[in-house]
């Protein structure tokens, strides 16, 4: 058996575990260790980062000489509008407000999906705007501004 | 650059209808105005902003409602309403820590004497210095004298970094000269659990936490730290009583606006917090919490301008000599 | 029987017929507005809190009640229904529950949780009403070292979430516990793993987390391969369980009433365990532990049941103490005070009508909850027709609205969007969310109550083994290691001799 086989996922797991276990290594090494009885900010992190770098380790030759199941088709364009949606929302709850905010998030996810049409996608996202103001701004006066600055008035 | 101009153009018309909005406005306050907590839902800061918020809203005829942006000490809701468009419709009620986190923290995104605008005070909630029951002391001095003598096994708890109970418990310490174990908490329920089940030994926190407890039993008092005895404790001495002179904390709570709010905003909130403090329900609801209104001369732009120009003195150097900071 | 008495008083106060309606009006709304995706039961509170304002002390908190048990069921719908858990506890009903609903039996899980809910609540109730007094007694005597070690135990259990590799598991976990440090340190007030953002600098929001891991992961899961596949979701078949089900859900419930019962008395966050606990208890005693993970009923049955019993008895320490055991119970406070009832220990001396008022009406709120809930079953089901691509920008917006509303915190909306991208890697990478779920939430806890140990014993480690408390609690992470890892040894070891014929 050669050693050109490997688990791909569990090779990516392991390598992204060490690698996230190193951030918060050397994160924790910027601050106080201090001691075992007055333990400083970094004493308990850098011994979890520790461990999860040695965990990320042992899956990571657990993957070798393995085949696993292939990681299979990804979601790059779910990723492309889904993930953008609460960042926009968030970005522009305050300055346009929430109604055209939330209509406007609620547009950019829509396109995540092949199956969605433009007008559908409108409809949806008017309905839900209306749906929202009236029960978290109306209904639970959340103290949201509907318009916001940005838009004059 | 046509662009560029547009943009410009089309900036300068915005800005123009939202000062002509704004100057157009009949009389102040013509819609909700938002009262920002910078502490979450529940908490007592909370509960003075949202019982002091309704009396308001009476007089000013507009729904004062509260929005809790809590986090990092109260600096982002702090910081949330400096940034605020200054129209009299955002304001800020703070406590204590508007003063003490101006050194706490050493990277503030404002200035905290030059980002405001001032309403007034609205109340100044004495502390208590207590103990777990079964500790042997019986009075402040004598607490004073075994903490001297145990210094490195009395513990003081406190509810983090900031905490009213970590700003007293700082300023005991330094009143009676002796550094005594500090147990942090998050939060003073824990804190208070743990005096409870006698885990450790003393904490100095808001009446509003501790007087229940205190009139239940289940922790030992020593001293109320106000000017003179409250009503709600007879029995406990002030701190002047029991030998430490200066000792005098309170957790004192004002409402700001942003810089630049119009003076007849600033005026017109301020009157109508002398209203809502002059009202018989809300004195009623703090005699509850073991606090008072303050008095209508205090709930004044220039009293709360000059109480906190004083704290942020006092507190400097308590601090700095602790040496904790909270970024 | 004085408390025989006391309970009279209780029920003579709730089930009059406005504090009967409000209790309705409470459960109703908590559901309604708990049900949204990524609204939490805290944010349902939070944004429901200010309209119990308006009405008489008892009534508010009647309601109130009646909206904590609404927003907790309401949250667990979610969970079942599109896997998006609002509060830890419903994240091991996710686990479990979400795979019953892909495989159509969707009512079948609601019905379980309501139902494993109400009896739980019903016996947590007497508990709380005969027991509450002694109960703190004990509570009162956990201090930080036996914190620690019941967290152990936790994370010890929280091996059995998994039910593929062990490693990748204990990884999450080591992840989630670092995640959970991102803030300040209480200690010395340095910020960690903040990356210099302030907004950060008090941790990390739940609900954020969870929808990123959980939710966000799984939408995007199901976008992976529309075009080829058709949904994950099978037809819904049967909304209500069969006799084989209640069959099997009898012994779990029982379980985790009793577990969560138990957790729920400690002040300082034992009900966090609770459904995590009852999931591993549950595996463990299981005679078809593959089960789990691909739609146990006893995984929904015992979660749910310890959930709502550690929910009633967490208002032990906040009944008796006037201390809230999270930050649910502390938003319970701040109504009370704003009512201008102070809690401490003497509320049940001194209004004795409000006091076991409440408790009553714990108990009709509950009930409430099973009789209205029932019938909406089909309902929340029927939700599950929408088309998915209808029902993902849905579940965004809402998503948005419910982690903003909390703290007005920006940043935790940027957070929902790296969780979901970590959590969506992840799921690619065959690793499980609910480790880190677990980890992320205990993280904080067993630092705090390490380092705060250490200062207590003066840098003594022997007061985890001298404290019996602790000690005892120890003994028993070290038996479910090696419960844990005996099959699974002895699993391996018989495939080496078979290898070896």
């Amino acid at each position: 058996m050669k050693s050109t086989t490997f688990d791909r996922a569990n090779l990516l797991c392991g390598l992204l575990f060490i690698a996230l276990g190193a951030f918060f290594a050397l994160q924790s090494l910027t601050l106080e260790l201090g001691t075992a009885f007055r333990m400083g900010p970094g004493y308990f992190p850098l011994i979890l980062a520790c461990a999860l770098i040695l965990l990320g380790g042992v899956i990571l030759l657990q993957s070798i000489r393995v085949e696993g199941e292939p990681i299979g088709h990804i979601a790059w364009r779910g990723m492309f509008f889904i993930l953008p949606a609460p960042i926009f929302f968030g970005l522009t709850v305050r300055g346009l407000g929430f109604v055209p905010a939330l209509f406007l998030t609620a547009l950019i996810a829509s396109f995540a999906s092949g199956k969605m049409k433009p007008l559908t996608a409108l409809v949806l996202a008017f309905c839900l705007t209306i749906f929202s103001v009236l029960v978290f701004s109306y209904g639970l006066g959340l103290p949201f501004r509907r318009f916001g600055p940005w838009l004059g008035f | 650059m046509k662009t560029l101009n547009a943009i410009i153009g089309a900036t300068a018309l915005a800005a123009a209808t939202l000062f002509s909005a704004v100057a157009g406005a009949q009389t102040y306050p013509d819609r909700t105005i938002t009262m920002v907590v910078p502490f979450s839902a529940g908490g007592p800061t909370d509960t003075v902003a949202r019982l002091v918020a309704e009396a308001m809203s009476k007089d000013l005829g507009q729904q004062v409602i509260i929005e809790n942006v809590g986090g990092a000490g109260g600096t982002l809701g702090a910081a949330r309403v400096a940034n605020a468009e200054a129209d009299g419709y955002t304001v800020l009620l703070h406590h204590i820590g508007m003063a003490t986190s101006d050194t706490l923290y050493r990277k503030l995104p404002y200035e905290t004497l030059d980002a405001f605008e001032y309403v007034g005070l609205v109340t100044e909630v004495p502390m208590t210095i207590v103990a777990r029951k079964d500790l042997e002391p019986t009075d402040l001095k004598g607490l004073i004298e075994y903490a001297k003598a145990n210094k490195d096994t009395v513990t003081v708890a406190n509810a983090g970094i900031g905490a009213a109970s970590h700003l007293c418990g700082m300023l005991f310490m330094s009143a009676i000269e002796t550094p005594l174990v500090t147990v942090p908490y998050k939060g003073t329920g824990p804190a208070m659990t743990d005096l409870l089940g006698g885990q450790v030994d003393i904490m100095c926190d808001q009446t509003t936490n501790t007087t229940k407890q205190i009139q239940g039993g289940t922790i030992k008092a020593y001293a109320v730290t106000s000017p003179e005895r409250l009503d709600v404790l007879k029995d406990v001495p002030t701190a002047a009583e029991g030998g430490l002179s200066d000792f005098q904390v309170g957790i004192w709570h004002g409402i700001y606006a942003p810089k630049g709010t119009p003076e007849e905003a600033v005026n017109r909130l301020s009157e109508a917090l002398k209203v809502a403090l002059a009202d018989p329900n809300v004195a009623a609801r703090f005699a509850e919490l073991g606090t008072e209104p303050s008095p209508q001369s205090d709930a004044t732009p220039d009293a709360l301008k000059a109480k906190l120009e004083g704290e942020i003195a006092r507190w400097k150097p308590v601090i700095e000599a602790a040496g904790e900071y909270a970024d | 029987m004085d408390f025989l008495s006391n309970l009279a008083l209780g029920f003579s106060t709730a089930s009059s017929i406005e504090n009967l309606f409000f209790c309705l009006i409470g459960v109703l709304l908590g559901t309604l507005i708990g049900v949204l995706p990524g609204i939490g039961a805290t944010a349902t509170i939070a944004m429901l809190l200010p309209i119990t304002f308006q009405l008489e002390p008892v009534s508010s908190l009647i309601m109130l009640a009646g909206i904590y048990y609404g927003a907790q069921y309401g949250g667990s719908t979610t969970a079942i229904l599109i896997n998006m858990p609002g509060e830890s506890s419903s994240a091991v009903t996710a686990i479990d529950g979400y795979q019953m609903a892909r495989k159509g039996r969707a009512g079948a899980a609601l019905s379980i949780a309501a139902l494993g809910s109400f009896f739980a609540g019903s016996v947590s109730t007497f508990l709380v009403a005969i027991f509450a007094p002694p109960l703190t007694a004990i509570a009162l005597q956990f201090g930080s070292a036996e914190y620690f070690s019941l967290m152990i135990v936790g994370l010890v259990s929280s091996i059995a979430l998994a039910h593929g590799s062990v490693i990748k598991a204990l990884a999450m976990v080591a992840l989630g516990l670092l995640l959970g440090l991102v803030g300040t340190d209480i200690y010395t007030g340095t910020p960690r793993f903040t990356l210099g953002i302030r907004e950060y600098s008090d941790g990390l929001n739940f609900v954020a987390v969870a929808v990123g891991v959980f939710g966000i992961a799984e939408i995007l899961r199901n976008l992976e391969n529309e075009k080829t596949r058709s949904l994950l979701m099978a037809k819904v078949s049967g909304l209500l369980p069969t006799r084989d089900d209640f069959r099997k859900m009898v012994a779990p419930v029982l379980r985790g009433t009793v577990i969560g019962s138990a957790l729920g008395i400690l002040p300082g966050g034992g009900a966090i365990l609770a459904s995590f606990a009852s999931y591993t208890v549950e595996k463990r005693v299981s005679d078809k532990p593959e089960e789990f993970g691909h739609g146990a009923i006893a995984g929904v049955a015992g979660p749910e049941s310890a959930n709502n019993a550690g929910a009633q008895t967490s208002f032990i320490p906040l009944l008796t103490l006037g201390i809230p055991a999270n930050p649910v119970m502390a938003l319970m406070i701040g109504a009370m005070i704003i009512q201008g009832i102070v809690p401490g220990p003497n509320v049940a001396t001194e209004q004795p009508a409000l006091f076991w008022g409440i408790i009553a009406s714990m108990w009709i709120g509950n009930l409430m909850l099973v009789v209205l809930n029932l019938p909406l079953i089909g309902l929340w089901v029927k939700l599950l027709t929408i088309p998915y691509y209808v029902l993902f920008p849905i579940i965004m917006a809402f998503c948005s609205i419910g982690v903003y509303s909390v703290n007005s915190n920006v940043y935790d909306l940027f957070a929902v969007a790296f969780f979901g991208l970590i959590g969506y890697v992840l799921v690619k990478l065959r690793c499980e969310p609910a480790p880190l779920l677990l980890g992320f939430v205990l993280g904080p806890l067993l630092e705090e109550n390490l380092r705060r140990a250490m200062i207590l014993s003066r840098g003594d480690p022997t007061t985890f083994f001298k404290r019996p408390i602790s000690a005892t609690l120890l003994v028993i992470a070290l038996a479910v290691l090696v419960i844990v890892f005996l099959p699974s040894v002895r699993k391996k070891r018989d495939e080496v001799f078979q290898e070896e014929d």
